[in-house]
């Protein structure tokens, strides 16, 4: 298959396949995966002014009320209304079939003849062959009968073959976009117009013309289609496409909007931040119509399996009209080649694997997940095994103070001097300490003559005492005294991976501070309950063993190996080969890890959405959904499953039936209907998942209880002035 | 005889119901610039595809019956050998659905159509107003075909009367006698162009519903009855055999 992917329908965005049909609709040219599909496309969009769509069902409804003439005199022909005494009228009404049965053949057949037609000469067989080849069997023999007088006419059973047919293929295309539906926002990026203000006047023109700094007008209700800074306006903005949660966003002048996100309530005239097509909305779309035209492992073999089955079943009718025909009259053997063409077409295994993928697709999607290739969720379904990086996945990607150790001053009293000065710093540390005393309720202590020393740290004056903040060759310079028992915490506190903040004042270091990057809220949850779904965890980390013992320990993984290069990460991988892996990283820095395992998943990814490596990429702060996704990645699975056994099942059984006769045309047609309906209505069954919970566990810094495992407590007093 | 005029006059009747929903299409189908003979043939149009629809979910229906009654014959019989059994089975089965239309009709059941088939279904009655404006002859008739299978109880009701006589004929005359039924007040629709005085048409709907359950009363009677059978031929003397 190539990688870029087939292009997609129209109106269902499931890839259109080695034939697809295309119309003109509405000035532009339309492109479908099937002939339902281009009915449906165009009673959802036609409007009435276009002759296009009211013609479409203008031949339907004539169609229907043709076949519906025909099968009215055929029920009360099979059910002996023109016996006995009404035999004469019989020749009649055999010729009033032929009549009304011309051009409904006519009208409702057209299509199918002409898809065969051309899958003809491009020497193929379809299942628009085999409806052709047993509509035209059953009609030219009708015809004749009628004029040689025989009894038997099955003008019926033809055009209700195809009205069937016709019938089955709409209400699929229509339950196939209702699959489409949650991909419809994300699709909706390529074909985006903008209304672009330029001086004073709106122009709309298509996104992919927007540039940077264009002005660009958006409506109530409308979705933004730059990404940009308000320049007029107020209103709140829901951004549930790009970040899967859907909650009202205010927005004012000033204020970053991001492309996709909708404008709910104000209008706002919005100044475009770079080119259209380079927004992470039209990114994602693009990488969304890619997946979708590519075909999973699954869905090619089952095409295979219907390109040779075909000529197979086409070679299948005529045997058994030779077989039956010596046996019974030549139009009762002919109807039997006709049961077999019709029941074989292979319309629903056609749909089992993209249908169930694309509402997968859609539903994750709907929630910020991306899945970069329809293949992942296959794979992800088996896996046995979860490999964790630990920086920015597990954890939040934040620094908190875990530990305040002192020699005898109160914690609050250390915070709140620390507190005082670092106020006055943007180091990223500093505003851990500020936010920890903020948590406790420690009012910074007024500070004065604030000075910051580059690389070292920070002093000021207090209470008419000199305090300080930094590292420990700060102190030294200081020449202030480290009492002997902090100075060796500080030191394995450092050996374990922890930054180390000295706070001191009065020429004495009075604590020292132990900050961490904190575990992410939802990791423990998360790691329980893909536990409990089956799934073994393991972390790989480059860090040291001690901080990664601490962060396993914290949100319950038992499987840690640290000290890792990306390349040992791969080894490692490497050395799990009998287990189906999945790779779980932040999709910055493990990226060729994350290529390396049989599936990528990436949180939060910041990157390039076109130089990303993973399968799958989660929003930001998206952990909590990964059972989710498996959960999906499971349901997809089993729905491709037992769409393809329930297919290929319900044909051969058909199949068989028809070869011996017993399923009558009429019937068969319906049965197939009825196959691709349930195919689709199984897969929308996908819809009925439940959606993600999220089970909060928010580790607050200092003030709860923690369950980390390493020899640092809080507040503890370990030495003496 | 009686039973057929029955049958009408419920059409007849129910098609007030109806005035809402089809009377509103009927209306919007307007007037041929033609002349007053342009704008009839593009009604009756209408109505013939309309009543063929009807016609057909009859035959289906009355088919469907017969099959299920017939003890031998090239389909298998569902209920074996006892023609009497399975057909009063379907006659009551047919008077408990005429009966809760009734009902609904009347407004003591509540409307119980309102699980539609959202599937494709909706989006295709939305866009059946496409084929009003659409010019020929055949767009009406289209659209009268179409219009036949929107969800309708009044239909409903009918075609369980069809399949509860268990003939394929008598079911295309039961669904012919209650769409000829309907043809008067529709064309009076098409060609006043404006709707009947609410009262009018709440008076419609309950002669319609005592009609209806009129008749599924004797469908069920039919069948439940031990000895109405004679009786209730001797009300439909129009029965064919």
């Amino acid at each position: 298959m190539n990688g870029q992917g087939d292009p997609l329908c129209r109106h269902c965005w499931i890839p259109l396949g080695s034939r697809p049909i295309s119309r003109p609709i509405g000035g532009e040219e339309r492109a479908f995966c099937c002939y339902g599909c281009c009915i449906a496309f165009q009673v959802k969009h036609g409007q009435s002014e276009e002759w296009e769509a009211a013609w479409l069902l203008i031949r339907l409804g004539v169609g229907g009320f043709l076949s519906m003439n025909i099968m009215l005199f055929s029920l009360l022909l099979y059910a002996g209304a023109f016996t006995g005494g009404d035999a004469r009228v019989l020749p009649w009404v055999q010729l009033l079939l032929w009549i009304f049965a011309t051009p409904a053949v006519a009208i409702l057949g057209g299509p199918y003849l002409r898809e065969a037609l051309i899958d003809a000469r491009r020497g193929c067989l379809t299942s628009s062959t085999l409806i052709a080849v047993g509509v035209g069997a059953a009609y030219g023999y009708s015809a004749v009968a009628v004029l040689e007088r025989s009894p038997h006419v099955y003008f019926d059973t033809a055009t209700m073959v195809l009205m069937l047919f016709t019938l089955g293929r709409y209400l699929e295309a229509a339950g196939r976009a209702k699959a489409a539906r949650n991909l419809e926002p994300l699709l909706a990026a390529e074909n985006a117009w903008a209304n672009t203000v330029v001086a004073g006047t709106e122009i709309r023109r298509p996104v992919r013309e927007v540039d940077a700094g264009m002005l660009v007008r958006v409506r109530p209700g409308e979705r933004i289609v730059v990404d940009g800074v308000v320049v007029e306006g107020e209103s709140h903005t829901d951004e549930a496409v790009m970040t899967g949660e859907s909650r009202k966003i205010t927005k004012a002048v000033g204020s970053p909007v991001i492309a996709g996100s909708i404008n709910l309530d104000g209008p706002l005239l919005i100044r475009s931040n770079g080119p259209g097509p380079t927004t992470r909305w039209a990114q994602i779309c693009r990488s969304v119509r890619e997946t979708l035209g590519r075909r999973s492992p699954v869905q090619r073999v089952a095409d295979h399996l219907v390109g040779a089955f075909v000529p197979l079943v086409l070679a299948l009718g005529i045997l058994t009209v030779l077989y039956w025909a010596q046996e019974l009259a030549f139009d009762r053997a002919l109807l039997v080649g006709l049961s077999v063409l019709v029941v074989a077409c292979p319309c629903a295994v056609g749909l089992a694997a993209p249908l169930a993928t694309s509402i997968g697709i859609g539903r994750l999607a709907r929630w910020g997940c991306l899945v970069r290739d329809p293949g992942a969720l296959e794979v992800l379904a088996r896996t046995q095994r979860l490999a964790f990086d630990k920086t920015g996945t597990l954890t939040s990607g934040t620094t908190q103070v875990v530990a305040i150790e002192s020699a005898g001053a109160a914690r609050e009293e250390v915070l709140a001097r620390a507190a005082g000065l670092e106020r006055y710093s943007e180091h990223a540390l500093a505003g851990a300490i500020t936010k920890a005393a903020a948590s406790l309720g420690v009012e910074p202590v007024l500070t004065h003559d604030v000075r910051v020393i580059a690389g070292r740290g920070i002093r000021g004056r207090a209470d008419e005492q000199v305090v300080a903040a930094g590292s420990a060759a700060l102190m030294r310079e200081l020449i202030w005294t480290l009492p002997q028992a902090l100075a060796s915490r500080a030191q394995s506190l450092e050996r374990s991976g922890y930054a180390v903040v000295y706070v001191g004042w009065g020429r004495e270091v009075r604590a020292i501070l132990a900050l961490d990057d904190a575990p992410d809220p939802d990791a423990r949850s998360t790691v329980e309950q893909l536990g409990r779904r089956g799934l073994r965890v393991m972390l790989l980390t480059g860090d040291l063993e001690q901080a990664a013992q601490r962060l396993a320990g914290a949100v319950g993984i038992t499987d840690i190996q640290a000290g890792l290069s990306p390349e040992a990460k791969r080894e490692v991988l490497g050395r799990h080969r009998s287990e189906v892996v999945a790779m779980v990283g932040d999709g910055l820095n493990d990226g060729p890890v994350l290529a390396a395992a049989d599936v990528g998943i990436a949180v939060g990814s910041g990157t390039d959405l076109a130089r990303e490596t993973a399968a799958l990429v989660l929003p930001p702060g998206g952990l909590w959904m990964l059972p989710f996704v498996i959960d999906m990645a499971r349901s997809v699975r089993k729905t491709i499953l037992g769409n393809l056994i329930w297919a290929f099942g319900y044909n051969l059984v058909a199949l068989i039936l028809a070869v011996f006769g017993l399923l009558q045309p009429v019937l068969a047609a319906a049965v197939m209907a009825g196959s691709s309906l349930l195919v689709v209505a199984n897969s929308l069954r996908l819809e009925r998942l439940p959606d993600p919970a999220r089970v909060p566990m928010a580790a607050q810094p200092l003030s709860a209880p923690r369950d980390v495992a390493g020899p640092v407590g809080v507040g503890t007093v370990t030495a003496a002035g | 005889m009686v039973y057929y005029a029955v049958l009408f006059a419920a059409g007849f009747a129910g098609s007030f119901h109806c005035v809402g929903m089809c009377g509103g299409f009927a209306c919007a189908l307007g007037r041929d610039s033609r002349g007053h003979a342009a704008s009839l043939l593009r009604h009756l149009l209408y109505n013939t595809g309309r009543l063929t629809t009807y016609c057909f979910l009859g035959a289906l229906a009355g088919t469907l019956g017969q099959v299920i009654c017939t003890p031998r014959g090239s389909t298998l019989s569902v209920l074996g050998g006892s023609l009497d059994a399975a057909q009063r089975i379907l006659a009551i089965l047919a008077g408990l659905m005429m009966i809760a239309v009734a009902l609904q009709f009347f407004g003591v059941l509540r409307r119980f159509h309102h699980t539609r088939a959202s599937f494709g279904l909706a989006m295709f009655a939305g866009s059946l107003r496409s084929l009003l404006a659409a010019p020929g002859r055949a767009a009406p008739l289209a659209f009268g075909v179409f219009n036949g299978f929107l969800p309708c109880p009044l239909v409903y009701a009918f075609a369980a009367e069809a399949a509860g006589g268990a003939n394929a004929l008598q079911g295309v005359l039961v669904m012919v006698t209650f769409g000829l039924g309907t043809f008067p007040a529709m064309l009076l629709m098409g060609s006043i162009g404006r709707l009947l005085a609410p009262t009018w048409r709440q008076r419609g709907v309950w002669l319609a519903g005592s009609l209806i359950l009129l008749l599924g009363l004797i469908t069920l009677g039919r069948g439940i009855l031990p000895l109405t059978g004679h009786m209730a031929h001797g009300l439909s003397a129009g029965y064919p055999a």
